[in-house]
């Protein structure tokens, strides 16, 4: 453990020190020291590692935001809003995810793996209110324990997303 | 109270109820589409002797309503 923390500032030392070397840097740790984010869907890639500053995720452990040289990790995402700034000083992009997974891996890369993701205006107040109400009425009624689950995950997806429109 | 999911179903599961769940929360438009791109049908075929045998849908989808013939 003590070892591999020296190993990394080891290693940069050469690796500034050395004009060539950092011309044969890889695609991923780039110059202007962005993260590279791919946010993929099943059927679209949101973004396919594009430099970008910083990402919000709504990880199911808390929301985290992600920086440029990351430490690697993997957290499994709830239902919530994935915010990328894409420049310093700019409005970042919001996504609601309904699930997913978010890989940081060691090389500046932040993968993001969701079924499905919308921008808050494709989605209809009206049907998030019948939808929750017909939720909670399963909630409250006398089904099953497996059917109340479900619900319970159906009334979280609904109020993640009345709380992220009323922002 | 956050973790009762996980007494039930496991990840996957999970999330194809989440992604249902979100679904229904679209504009109607929108919603169609996803609708369409959600649907996952499975096929299965056995096959002995080098032949493959009939082709069976795991849960057979709904049958196309044919529209009637508009009045005159």
């Amino acid at each position: 453990m003590f070892a591999s923390r020296l190993a990394p500032s080891l290693r940069a030392l050469p690796r500034q020190a050395s004009a060539v070397r950092m011309a044969r840097r890889g695609y991923a740790e780039a110059a202007d020291g962005k993260l590279q984010l791919s946010l993929v869907l099943p059927h679209q890639s949101l973004y396919s590692s594009a430099g970008v500053i910083q990402v919000n995720l709504p990880a199911a452990t808390g929301d985290m935001g992600i920086l440029a040289n990351h430490v690697p990790s993997v957290e499994a995402l709830r239902a919530g809003v994935v915010e990328v700034i894409e420049e310093n000083g700019q409005a970042g992009k919001k996504w609601f995810v309904s699930s997913g997974f978010a890989t940081v891996h060691g090389n500046n890369t932040l993968t993001i793996n969701a079924v499905e993701a919308y921008q808050l205006d494709k989605f209809s107040p009206e049907n998030i209110r019948s939808a929750l109400a017909d939720a909670n009425r399963v909630l409250s009624s006398s089904a099953p324990e497996s059917e109340k689950a479900e619900a319970r995950i159906e009334v979280e997806v609904f109020e993640g997303l009345q709380a992220a429109l009323n922002k | 109270m956050s973790s009762t999911w996980r007494e039930f179903m496991s990840w996957n599961k999970y999330t194809q109820v989440a992604s249902r769940a979100l679904r229904q929360a679209l504009t109607e438009t929108d919603r169609v589409a996803a609708e369409k791109r959600a649907a996952i049908g499975v096929r299965y075929q056995l096959w002995e002797n080098g032949q493959g045998g009939e082709q069976n849908y795991v849960v057979p989808p709904a049958k196309e309503t044919t529209p009637g013939t508009p009045p005159v």
